[in-house]
């Protein structure tokens, strides 16, 4: 096949591809920034923003734990109105509700307010990228995991000349492969 | 025209699937499928290994890892049960947390023996520890544990591996086939605090 010829395909496949991954790939990039912060432990949370406010409550005088102390600790909060449920434990309790809970350490009073606020559609985007789905999803990211490789390989030879694989594609190339060989012998 | 739908629309079946997932499939119930109740699930539960049961309680915790395990209990923590993603299940969301859940589910034995402790061991001491690896509890804080409390928890098992003259341990978890959120019962029994 002549080269022009080989070189027309390269990059009719390369754009084809290119517009046909864009999508999932913006979706990948954008969980994994999530995920790669959640693992650093940047997040608490990779589906749900979570705030933290540790407040003292009062304990029960009689020491009985109910409802009616239960809402009578998110009455302190604000959110009394939103009550879903409790679970007492050894020496704890804890209370539910809408978009969050409470934990009370019933030794001291000491409490702390767990409000959650949803990442909408950065929690969906991570279900994708967790591979929640599983089994026809599996393949269908394989197809695009090779996707992307002919992406990258068919990019090496989109231009031509001193831009091209030949020149400065050839430096940056080999940073890009140098760099990640260089972090995994530092810490594999 | 249809060359340049095509592409969009496999964009569109992209984005649809991803946030269409069904998370609440109908159960299918069935008559002489049994119901187990939390408080009596570890007594109960060796003898339905990989049999259907029903199984209600309220969420206490979600895994942050993928949500790929829930924990239930029933207006205490005294029993926890760990149930986890069937394959029909794509997650259980944060936001099921302190929800009444109705599963239905298969009982999955879990045998903990000494290679099982040795693999889950090497597992914690590698830079990047696997999720999936090692026993869940549900406590609070159990997703956050450092190694020495891993490593604790694991010398523990140990030791009741040692003393129950067996040569495996067995913890029981539900995988769950369906679920549903259902309205919460009145659990306002007055506990005392101790």
């Amino acid at each position: 096949m002549k080269l022009k010829t080989l070189r027309r395909w390269n990059n009719a496949v390369h754009r084809d591809i290119g517009y046909l991954a864009i999508g999932l790939t913006i979706i990948y990039a954008l969980s994994g920034i999530i995920l790669n912060h959640f693992k650093s432990g940047d997040f608490v949370h990779p589906d749900y923003g979570k705030k933290y406010e540790n407040f003292q409550v009062s304990l029960p005088s009689d020491g009985i734990i109910n409802k009616a102390y239960a809402l009578n600790i998110l009455n302190q909060v604000g959110e009394e109105d939103h009550f879903k449920s409790y679970v007492t434990g050894n020496g704890y309790l804890q209370i539910f509700f809408e978009k969050g809970s409470v934990y009370v350490d019933l030794s001291n009073g000491n409490a702390q307010l767990e409000k959650k606020s949803p990442r909408y559609l950065l929690k969906e985007f991570n279900l994708l990228h967790y591979n929640n789905i599983k089994s026809w999803f599996t393949w269908f990211s394989d197809v695009y995991a090779v996707a992307l490789i002919l992406l990258a390989i068919t990019g090496l030879f989109i231009l031509r000349g001193k831009n091209g694989i030949l020149g400065r594609g050839a430096w940056l190339t080999a940073a890009g492969i140098i760099i990640p060989a260089i972090i995994l012998l530092i810490y594999a | 025209m249809t060359k340049h739908l095509i592409p969009f629309l496999f964009i569109v079946l992209i984005f649809t699937f991803s946030c269409n997932v069904n998370n609440n499939n109908t159960a299918n119930e069935t008559a002489d499928t049994a119901l187990l109740l939390v408080a009596t699930f570890d007594t109960a539960a060796p003898y339905y290994v990989e049999k259907p049961v029903w199984i209600e309680g309220t969420v206490t915790h979600t895994c942050k890892h993928g949500g790929k395990r829930m924990f239930i209990a029933d207006g205490n923590d005294s029993i926890m049960v760990e149930i986890t993603t069937g394959p029909d299940i794509v997650k259980f969301d944060d936001g099921l947390a302190g929800s009444r859940v109705h599963i239905l589910g298969t009982v999955k034995e879990e045998r903990i023996d000494d290679k099982y402790l040795n693999e889950w061991e090497a597992e914690i001491l590698k830079p990047e520890e696997s999720h999936e690896t090692g026993l869940h509890s549900g406590a609070k804080g159990h997703e956050d544990q450092p190694n020495d409390s891993k490593l604790e928890q694991i010398k523990s098992l140990r030791e009741q591996l040692k003393s129950s003259g067996k040569d495996h341990l067995s913890f029981f978890s539900v995988e769950a086939i369906s679920f549903q959120e259902i309205p919460p019962v009145n659990t306002d029994i007055n506990v005392k605090n101790k």
